[in-house]
């Protein structure tokens, strides 16, 4: 078998089988809810957890619903569904089907409500629902009143075409469009970004060695790096935190700096593609003096198995480390705690104080902050925001009726009707009043049928 | 203060507003006859908006930050946001059975907020730094107003399915344009003439009457519309939110719980949007959707809170 005799088999798939299944609009709903039905479970079951957490909570025995044990639920990926294979299948298929229903449905119905007609037979009213014969030189009343309400009118001889709201048509194009750019630049961005979250203490300087994520395209940078002058915590007057501050410098490959900006949430620093937000902060260390010592730096950690987030370092008070001190702190207020061996709570003392402990004078010169940064680059990001950008304009857009009216002049009599694709009632709204604005003639109005019979 | 007095004047007035406004609604339904009834009910959606955009409007002044920091704030908020898309609903359709749908649900938002909730939960609290951006003006906002409008086309679709109990209908309104062709059996083709319209009349000639829609393909097509109101602000909002995101710590998308549910939302709806301009499933079947969406609508604005994780979890009492 030639590639020539396989070709127009595939075309025949393509043309008969594949587009059609695609486009079908059935597919697109079916879509739609699969994919919010798993973005609930992603929700209901908790994701990206130790798989501990997973035998603890969906044990084998009694399984949940019957058959939901961890075995299931890991097996499957329901522990980062939104990371499956089968999950990013499900946004492939999606932009297929997206892409099949621009090119089948969307375009065609831009196409036919582009190349309008007028209308010459008297038939074509009848099948509409909003039309009504009308008496002889009632047209250009008509026409008068429709642009009056911002159609754009089309008379030639006897006939009349209005319409408005065509950017109805265009909008849904644009919708579909927009999505698939998000889609791509989503992909793009995966794959050719990084992702890196680093605690700097305060003085220290951050480097990009190596991220906590990165996209098998990704470059990351290794020609600068940047350093935390100095992290700090503004409180509001009542204790609460009002804002979180860090005061960095970009620096190239021989430490000079080349760009200088203090960041806060919500105001990031960008340099070459790489972003540093402000996400995270703790306490480094704390500067203390010991009698008539130095100012000796001691490392804090993280407390665990307490209540909200606690720092702690330990501080000798004899030559051989027999005896010492717990200073704990939990801000950088400047205030701390010191606790002895057993636990107790013998001391508060505050920053630029000194304190009598076991025997020593203990003054706290300084507590060291360290600034949380979340390291991104994501180059998908432009092609996001174009996408972003289009899909508001295009929904936007997608609201607007495309609203349709035609007139028809014999010599027996004229005809006028009209329909719209969205807004029914106020198009019809519309369309009576201007009927009843022509002076002429009432047009006699049916009865409103029965909506159980127009099946 | 005054001004907190004037708050709890106000929140309570809402509620007796609202109260007596579902009242008036529903009482207008099971009489059509009597008389004001219609203007009492309107006059009542009007008040009581006016009455909660001023308790904002208090909270604003007194806090000096846009008013959507709480839970209580965020009730009366959507309360407004219902009022608003109910008179824009009853503008378009001209019909008081809206009302009877959504008064009820602006009432019980409002009586949550000014009845149940407990005082501590109603002062405004200083702001935490993640929400100190003008971003959650714009996000917060629209967000709110599409629930809203989200909500009425939903009720609005129950209200239709409530309406054609038993029945099999056609739609009217969708992108494509079904709808908009008359039904054959209605066609008017009486060959008697009628008075005033003899000039119109020959013995060849037809007579062609428009074909008005039914009470029910009415609330259908408000329903759809207000849904197609809403759908554009959610996606703005959802869109307000992860430029935001992206500004504040640098991912448009992280797939919070919360931000999940506003992509459920979206996705449920657009499923409905496109099931309306499918042969075979029009008729009463997008409506379930559209009134399943009412659900989705409020697990996405407070079940998600329930689960009391992501970004979205603080200002909450869950």
């Amino acid at each position: 078998m030639n590639f020539a005799s396989i070709l127009p088999g595939w075309r025949r798939f393509w043309a008969q089988e594949l587009l059609p299944t695609l486009a079908d609009l059935r597919l697109a709903i079916l879509l739609l809810l699969s994919i919010a039905l798993f973005s609930i479970a992603g929700t209901v079951i908790e994701q990206g957890q130790p798989v501990g957490f997973y035998q603890a909570n969906y044990p084998e025995k009694p399984a949940l619903f019957g058959f939901l044990t961890w075995r299931v639920l890991v097996g499957l990926g329901l522990n980062r569904v939104y990371s499956t294979w089968w999950f990013l299948a499900l946004l492939i298929l999606f932009g297929a089907s997206l892409t099949a229903c621009t090119f089948t449905r969307q375009i065609p119905a831009l196409k036919a409500a582009w190349h309008w007609k007028f209308y010459d037979q008297p038939r074509q009213f009848q099948k509409l629902a909003l039309s009504t014969t009308l008496v002889r030189g009632q047209l250009p009343g008509v026409a008068v009143a429709l642009r009056q309400r911002g159609y754009r009118v089309f008379e030639a001889d006897n006939f009349l075409y209005a319409r408005k709201g065509l950017v109805g048509r265009w909008g849904p194009i644009l919708v579909h469009g927009s999505m698939l750019l998000i889609l791509a630049g989503s992909i793009w961005g995966s794959l050719g970004g990084f992702m890196d979250q680093e605690m700097i203490p305060q003085g220290e300087t951050l480097t990009f060695d190596h991220p906590l994520e990165r996209g098998v395209w990704a470059r990351v940078p290794h020609d600068w790096s940047v350093r935390v002058n100095r992290f700090w915590i503004e409180y509001t007057p009542d204790g609460h935190i009002d804002q979180f501050y860090s005061d960095l410098s970009v620096l190239d490959q021989d430490q000079q700096e080349v760009k200088h900006q203090t960041i806060h949430v919500n105001q990031p620093l960008r340099y070459r593609g790489v972003t540093l937000y402000q996400a995270d902060w703790g306490i480094a260390a704390v500067q203390v003096r010991v009698n008539q010592s130095p100012v000796l730096q001691l490392p804090m950690a993280v407390l665990s198995g307490v209540q909200g987030r606690i720092w702690g370092s330990w501080i000798p008070t004899q030559s051989d480390l027999s005896a010492g001190v717990s200073l704990v702190a939990k801000d950088l207020q400047g205030m701390l705690l010191a606790y002895d061996g057993e636990g107790k709570l013998i001391a508060t003392v505050r920053r630029g104080m000194a304190v009598d402990l076991q025997g020593v004078t203990l003054a706290v010169v300084d507590l060291v902050g360290s600034t949380g940064l979340q390291i991104k680059a994501d180059p998908g990001v432009p092609l996001v925001y174009l996408g972003f950008g289009l899909l508001m304009a295009g929904v936007v857009m997608s609201y607007f009726s495309h609203s349709q009216v035609w007139g028809l002049e014999t010599s027996e009599g004229g005809y006028l009707g009209g329909r719209t694709n969205r807004a029914q009632v106020l198009f019809e709204r519309e369309l009576m009043q201007i009927l009843s604005g022509l002076t002429l003639a009432e047009p006699a109005v049916a009865p409103s049928p029965e909506s159980g019979k127009t099946d | 203060m005054t001004l907190v007095l004037l708050q709890n004047l106000l929140d309570n007035c809402a509620f007796a507003i609202l109260l007596g406004t579902m009242l008036v609604y529903w009482l207008g339904a099971a009489f059509p006859r009597l008389p004001y009834l219609e203007g009492i009910g309107t006059a009542g959606m009007v008040t009581a908006n006016l009455a909660m955009a001023t308790l904002l409007a208090a909270r604003w002044l007194e806090a000096g930050y846009f008013p959507l920091s709480n839970l209580y704030e965020s009730l009366f908020f959507l309360s407004w946001g219902v009022t608003a898309a109910h008179l824009v609903a009853e503008a378009m359709s001209g019909s008081r059975l809206v009302g009877v749908a959504t008064a009820p649900v602006a009432l019980g938002i409002s009586a949550f907020g000014a009845l149940v909730l407990p005082e501590t939960m109603r002062d405004s609290a200083p702001l935490v730094p993640a929400l100190k951006s003008n971003w959650l003006m714009m996000h917060v906002s629209v967000m709110m107003l599409s629930y809203a409008t989200l909500m009425v086309g939903s009720l609005l679709a129950i209200a239709f399915l409530v309406v054609t109990a038993g029945q099999s209908v056609e739609l009217h309104g969708s992108s494509v344009g079904t709808g908009g062709f008359r039904s054959v059996a209605k066609l008017a083709t009486s060959p008697a003439p009628r008075e005033g319209s003899v000039a119109v009349l020959t013995s060849t000639t037809a007579t062609l009457t428009p074909q008005r829609l039914t009470l029910a393909a009415t609330l259908d097509n408000i329903s759809y519309r207000m849904i197609g109101l809403g759908f554009p602000l959610l996606t703005i909002g959802i869109i307000a939110g992860g430029v935001w995101a992206n500004e504040a710590w640098g991912s448009y998308w992280s797939w919070d719980p919360k931000e999940t549910w506003a992509l459920i939302t979206w996705l449920v709806f657009a499923a409905y949007l496109h099931a309306r301009i499918t042969r075979g499933w029009q008729g009463r079947r997008p409506a379930v959707l559209a009134g399943t969406g009412f659900a989705v609508v409020w697990i996405c604005y407070l079940g998600v809170n329930l689960l009391g994780k992501g970004l979205h979890s603080y200002g909450w009492f869950f």
